[in-house]
């Protein structure tokens, strides 16, 4: 008899744990998605080569896997592909991935342009402007295959190592099956 | 026994994920080390249409000392932030036997958007349609504004941005420039390859 009932509390202690854990993440996505509507256009950080750097190697850090997309706001495909890039943020910030974006536009748009874009997208991960005269090395920093062609998108494992990079307007599904090859909670 | 099975099923393992890992990374990668266009090699001849439909080709087009191919679009903000200065550049260099070439692979821009555009905006050097991006394939040129410089023989010997800045008030670097008058020279070029932000070119 406590054979049988053993593996059947077991079961229900797992399948507890597994509705707690999602029913938190959808409070979490639903109250990111309740402060995004309601709230100001989102700050955006200027940052040179160093801070770019700094934020890719993430030193110091408790790693997650990390997403990177660059874009600027005169950038159509860029912008087309955004609604997807939040969707992905909403889905997947709370299984443990970290979602940034890098604007190329130009320092005078930190203020305005830029924030006022992602504040329509709805878009809640941190935001960063990189102004630097040193474009040509921060994309050979970011990939020295990249010639600098925007939009384009890089996924960092918990190691820090690219494990894939698309240039061009995302493909929401493929950019979802390489988020969940390295994702915690899958 | 149990060792042996265990280490067949960890060599199965890893022999997946280095296999999906490298398959996720190279189906999204845009080169090898024999990439297309890199500096060192030669662009073969190669026949292209005009923005009037006339066919052309990199022999009839190329300047005595050397061909700067510059990837251009209509729509591209950055791109057209270069007008001018491509326009001066190829002004400046058709006296010294260098020929600049326009090049739209962009396919969603037809030949007669990127003549209203060369028009408008006062372009008067060649520009070509590369229907079907066969030529930006064959150089693997990803955005607009990409330049190419060949010379004489039509060796590639620097590939990358026209200088360092949008705005031509800041800039502080003419890589593209640099690489012409080491070339009309003879000497090596100091910065062979330079890259810089700018737009995808669409492929069709």
């Amino acid at each position: 008899m406590t054979r049988l009932i053993s593996p059947l509390i077991l079961s229900a202690l797992v399948l507890a744990l597994v509705s707690s854990s999602s029913a938190r993440h959808e409070q979490q996505a639903g109250a990111q998605r309740k402060a995004t509507a309601s709230s100001p256009a989102p700050v955006v950080r200027e940052i040179d080569l160093a801070g770019l750097k700094k934020l890719l190697s993430r030193e110091g850090k408790e790693r997650r896997p990390l997403l990177v997309n660059f874009w600027a706001t005169w950038c159509e495909p860029c912008r087309a592909e955004f609604p997807d890039l939040v969707s992905i943020d909403n889905e997947y910030r709370a299984r443990g991935l970290d979602f940034i974006t890098v604007s190329i536009d130009d320092v005078s748009e930190i203020n305005s342009t830029v924030p006022a874009f992602l504040r329509e997208m709805r878009a809640t991960m941190p935001a960063y402007l990189l102004n630097t005269t040193e474009q040509d090395a921060a994309i050979q920093f970011v990939d020295p295959r990249w010639a600098g062609s925007l939009p384009a998108t890089f996924l960092y494992d918990a190691q820090g190592k690219v494990v894939f990079k698309h240039l061009g307007r995302i493909k929401p599904d493929e950019l979802r099956a390489a988020i969940k090859a390295v994702i915690s909670d899958k | 026994m149990i060792k042996r099975y265990l280490f067949t099923f960890a060599l199965v393992l890893s022999l997946s994920c280095a296999a999906l890992y490298g398959i996720n990374v190279k189906a999204n990668a845009t080169g090898s080390d024999s990439e297309p266009g890199a500096v060192g090699s030669v662009v073969a001849d190669f026949k292209l249409p005009d923005l009037d439909g006339r066919e052309q080709s990199l022999s009839s087009l190329k300047g005595k000392n050397g061909t700067v191919l510059i990837f251009v679009g209509v729509q591209c903000p950055v791109s057209n932030a270069y007008n001018e200065r491509m326009e001066k550049l190829a002004q400046d260099y058709r006296a010294r036997g260098v020929n600049v070439v326009g090049v739209n692979a962009n396919s969603t821009e037809s030949a007669s958007d990127a003549k209203a555009h060369a028009t408008s905006n006062n372009l008067t050097f060649p520009i070509l349609k590369d229907n079907g991006n066969k030529l930006a394939d064959k150089l693997g040129a990803e955005r607009t504004p990409e330049a190419y410089v060949l010379d004489s023989s039509n060796k590639i010997i620097y590939r990358g941005r026209i200088d360092n800045a949008r705005n031509p008030s800041s800039v502080s670097a003419s890589e593209l420039r640099d690489a012409l008058e080491a070339m009309l020279a003879g000497k090596p070029v100091a910065k062979s390859s330079v890259p810089a932000f700018g737009c995808t070119i669409k492929r069709g």
